[in-house]
Parts: C-alpha cells; sequence; structure tokens
C-alpha cells in the first residue's frame, strides 16, 4: 500500500465492484500526504493509515490541504531515520480501518532498529505500535539475571550512577557560579 | 539499546509488560532501578491481594502472587545438598547473600523463567525471611504476606507484617497429633487458617487453645461422626468434611448461634458428609427454622475466603436458600441450605427486615 515517490504505485483504495445501492452519501476520494525522515525519502500515506498516529492525525485534521498542497508539503521528521519511517509507513498501511491484533511478529529483532523504532513510535503517538514494541522489548530481558539485564539494557550501576549526579551537581553548582558572576559583571 | 534514554511513560509501558518475577530481579540491577519499577508500578503492586510463601514443599518451597484466584510464581527454591553449580548468580536480598539462577517452569506456557533460590536446610528460615523483608520493602506493606507450613517443619517466620496458615498433616497417632497440635498453636501467633486432615482433633482439643481462635478451620476427618463441638470457636469461617455427623450435635450449634451464646464472628460455615444416609433435614424441623415464601427468590450469600489455596475457589460457594433462622441477641439473619450431603451456613450483615427487604 505503501509508495515512495520514487516508487510505485496504489495507494488508492480499490474502486468498488458494484455501485451502492443508494447515492445519497457520495464517496469522498482518499485523501493523501506526505513524510520524510532524515534520508529525506518522501512517502506517500493515505489520511486513513495516519490515523494510527495522534500526532500526525493532529497536525492534518485541520489543514484542508489540496493534492497539490500536501505533495508541496510534507512533512519533515528529522530526527527519525528513513528506514524506521519505513517500517512505521508500512505498519500504519498494513493497520488501516483494521483492529489491531494483540501481538506483532514482525517487529525488528535487532536490538537497535528496535530501540530506535520505539523512540520514533513514541514521537509520532501511534499507541498500539507503542505496545508491541515495549512488549518485545520486555521480552528481551525476561528469565535473565540482573548483570543481563544491565548488559541487555546499559543500565548504569550504583556506582555510576552516584558518580553521574556528582558531576552533574558539579556542572549545575559552576554554571550557577558563572551565572552570578556575569550577573554581577552586568551590574557594573 | 540505552533504557534511560527513553522517555519515564515509554519506561512504563516497558515494564508494565514485564512480569513480576522479572521485576523482582530488575530491582536489583541498580537503586535508580528499584526506585524506577517500585515508582512507576504503584498501581500494579496495589492490585495484588496477598504474597504467599508456600512453605508446605519442603524441597520445594515457592513464593507467588495471588491476584484473585489467579497465581503468578515469582520464586520458586530448591534444597541443595551439594556444591553449587555455576550457572547460579548471588544477589545481595536484604542483607544476606542468596544463591539465584533462572529456570524454566515446564507446566507454564512458553516455558518461561523464574528465579529459583537454592538453600541449604540449616539456613532454610532466615533465607526465607531475608527475602520477605525484601518484597516487604519492594511491593509494600498494603498486601498480605501469608505463609502456610506444615507441622513437618514448622517454624513461626521472625519478620514483620504476616499472617500464618498452618496445614496439619497425618504423621503420628491421634494422641501424637493432638500433642503437636497444641504445642505448635499454643506457641504461635493467632493462625489465619488451620487445616487438619484425616483424624480427630475438634473431639478433644482444650477449650482454651489457640485453635479455636484462627480466622479459619478447615477439618477433614474420617471419624465416624462429626463433632460439632465448635464451642469456642470465635474464627469467622469454618469447614468440615467428615464420614457422618450427629443431627443432635448439628441442633445444638444451630441453638446457640442462634441464642446468641456462641460463634458470635462465624460468617460461614460448610459441613459435608461422605455417608448419604444423614438426615441432615431434619435440622431445619428440630431447630425451627423460618421460610421465605417459594415463589420468591432469596438473596444470595457468599464472601471472599479468609484462606484459600492456589488453585481453589476464592469465595465461599454461594448459598441460596428459602430457610433462615434469626440470632436472638441482635436480629441477625444467617441462611441456612441444606442439599444433599452438604449444610451451608451464612451469615448476614442484616436484620430480618433488612433481609427481607433483598428478597424478590
Amino acid at each position: 500500500m505503501s509508495s515512495t515517490e520514487q516508487g510505485t504505485s496504489s495507494a488508492a483504495p480499490a474502486e468498488p465492484t458494484t455501485a451502492p445501492e443508494s447515492a445519497a452519501a457520495p464517496e469522498v476520494p482518499e485523501s493523501f500526504y506526505y513524510v520524510h525522515g532524515k534520508d529525506k525519502v518522501v512517502h506517500k500515506v493515505s489520511a486513513g493509515a495516519l490515523q494510527h498516529s495522534a500526532l500526525i492525525h493532529g497536525m492534518i485534521s485541520n489543514l484542508g490541504y489540496t493534492e497539490e498542497q500536501a505533495k508541496a508539503n510534507p512533512f519533515p521528521f528529522e530526527n527519525i531515520d528513513g528506514d524506521i519511517l519505513q517500517m512505521v509507513v508500512d505498519w500504519c498501511n498494513q493497520h488501516k480501518g483494521k483492529p489491531t491484533p494483540p501481538e506483532d511478529t514482525n517487529l525488528p529483532k535487532q536490538k537497535e532498529k528496535l530501540f530506535d523504532l520505539v523512540l520514533a513510535v513514541n514521537y509520532l503517538e501511534i499507541k498500539e505500535l507503542l505496545t508491541y514494541c515495549c512488549k518485545q522489548v520486555a521480552m528481551m530481558v525476561k528469565g535473565k539475571s540482573p548483570e543481563e539485564i544491565r548488559e541487555i539494557w546499559m543500565i548504569p550501576t550504583d556506582a555510576e550512577d552516584e558518580a553521574a549526579e556528582k558531576e552533574a551537581k558539579k556542572r549545575a553548582g559552576k554554571e550557577a557560579a558563572g551565572e552570578t558572576a556575569a550577573a554581577a559583571g552586568d551590574a557594573k | 539499546m540505552k533504557l534511560s534514554n527513553y522517555p519515564y511513560l515509554v519506561q512504563k509501558e516497558i515494564l508494565d509488560n514485564m512480569e513480576i518475577s522479572n521485576l523482582f530481579l530488575m530491582s536489583f540491577v541498580s537503586k535508580n532501578m528499584k526506585k524506577l519499577v517500585k515508582s512507576s508500578q504503584v498501581t500494579r503492586f496495589k492490585s495484588i491481594d496477598r504474597i504467599v510463601f508456600d512453605m508446605q514443599n519442603t524441597v520445594h518451597p515457592t513464593i507467588y502472587i495471588q491476584f484473585g484466584s489467579s497465581v503468578h510464581f515469582i520464586i520458586l527454591s530448591s534444597l541443595i545438598s551439594e556444591d553449587l553449580e555455576t550457572d547460579y548468580f548471588q544477589l545481595n536480598v536484604s542483607g544476606k547473600i542468596i544463591a539465584f539462577k533462572c529456570v524454566p517452569l515446564y507446566y507454564v506456557p512458553c516455558r518461561t523463567r523464574f528465579p529459583m533460590v537454592a538453600f541449604n536446610q540449616c539456613d532454610k528460615q532466615s533465607i526465607f525471611e531475608s527475602i520477605h523483608n525484601y518484597l516487604l520493602d519492594f511491593f509494600g506493606d498494603s498486601i498480605e504476606y501469608g505463609w502456610i507450613i506444615t507441622d513437618c517443619q514448622f517454624f513461626v517466620p521472625q519478620v514483620q507484617h504476616f499472617s500464618l496458615a498452618l496445614n496439619f498433616l497425618n504423621t503420628g497417632t491421634d494422641e501424637e497429633n493432638m500433642e503437636k497440635l497444641e504445642n505448635i498453636v499454643s506457641s504461635s501467633p493467632i493462625m489465619k487458617n488451620i487445616k487438619t486432615s484425616y483424624w480427630r482433633p475438634t473431639g478433644t482439643i482444650k477449650p482454651e487453645s489457640k485453635l479455636y481462635r484462627a480466622e479459619s478451620i478447615s477439618i477433614h476427618q474420617n471419624n465416624p461422626t462429626i463433632p460439632v463441638n465448635l464451642g469456642r470457636f470465635q474464627g469467622n469461617q469454618a469447614f468440615f468434611r467428615c464420614h457422618t455427623c450427629e443431627i443432635s450435635d448439628l441442633n445444638e450449634f444451630l441453638n446457640r448461634w442462634k441464642s446468641g451464646e456462641a460463634f458470635q464472628n462465624l460468617e460461614h460455615l460448610d459441613i459435608t458428609m461422605n455417608h448419604t444416609d444423614v438426615p441432615l433435614n431434619g435440622v431445619l424441623n428440630a431447630i425451627g427454622v423460618k421460610y421465605i415464601d417459594a415463589t420468591k427468590t432469596p438473596p444470595t450469600h457468599t464472601l471472599p475466603k479468609v484462606y484459600f489455596e492456589s488453585g481453589h475457589k476464592p469465595n465461599t460457594d454461594p448459598i441460596i436458600s428459602h430457610t433462615y433462622v434469626v440470632r436472638k441477641t441482635d436480629n441477625r439473619v444467617a441462611s441456612i441450605s441444606i442439599q444433599g450431603k452438604a449444610l451451608n451456613f451464612g451469615v448476614w450483615n442484616k436484620t430480618e427486615e433488612e433481609f427481607l427487604a433483598m428478597v424478590k
């Protein structure tokens, strides 16, 4: 269902094979929007698919763009890698207008990809996909020892936490001293 | 993948999707992680009904959580007599270094792995007490921490905030059992539940015994009659299963309740007989029960059980009966149901007028 500007086709919904019984409500053609990530590759996505994202849905709901305006103004998501945005777009298309299943087994298995996907999905506010991703992240430490959990999720030790806290306090102290000195200079 | 790089709500969502046994292990990763788990899971932890230290299996005690009638294991354990294998890891649990490893439970779906504690017989009690203290801090003191212990290796845990249930097994002669039960009960705090199997405890138990102060008792016995010698019972719920009974004993029990002379705290009594020829209906005639109009629907009496083991029903059997009695002293009502070999007695916190107002 998804297509890129370089690529192919078929974002439009299938034409009904028979005429509707009542002609009272004429079918509104589906509107499309365009998004791109860090790699600038533009993805054409239907408004129906984008409903999964509370962020984008909120952005487009009052725009009233024409097809041309939408094409000319793709939503930039510079903080999301292109391949991750592609995954998100694919997921939104696959689940367009459908109830989401309790499990999703097509999520990336590689730790770093999943990590980036979680951040992207959280940013785009796609609740169901975020839940799947978080389940998958939780599965990574199922039945693991505390040391294994620390390694997988890169959790600092108490000593590292204390050192970081000390460092943060030191930095805050320096900044406060700098501000005081600057304020005194201004007063002179 | 650095968990700390996620926003709090994402971290919470991840933790929400973890089994509680994994959250327990997670809490040992660092102090900050323990804080995060505790603060993000407040609602989930508050919904826990009970944490059970089930010490009945002396080789493999288990610690599990009860949410209603469902059970979630937190910690398994195993008595070890030899040196530890290398795949154990050590954790400091409330100041005590305890060896754990993660093992699958084959009858749990997806072969979920659970933390398993290794213990020697000599430090079993102190290990489980340390775990109790740790869980008390981790889950909080709004939850009930119940220990189930048998008479085979009985001890009273030296911890705060716990309830005790005794499962008294049939290990000696009646006389030996009686003495052992008395010793255990008298040296323990008031029990949540006392369960005995296949001997005759109540017939000869001393009137001043602390057994009568247990919140709940469950007695299975195979001697010919049930001695409904609950004369001193001050608890809430009693469950009997026996071969047969004397109608006169039941009459005496019910009359004493009606007069307000005894069983002031009783909420539910369940007597089941194995023998089919006991004319239980004779009881109703003898004590003068009252009847609700047969065309009307009586209210249903059921209560959460004071104590129930995993795999058992969390509530008392519903009593829907057209017969009831009224206590003279406070006008409280008890529904009585006799069905087949079972007599069920459920006390309402209602006066007769209030009770009849519930009839439809």
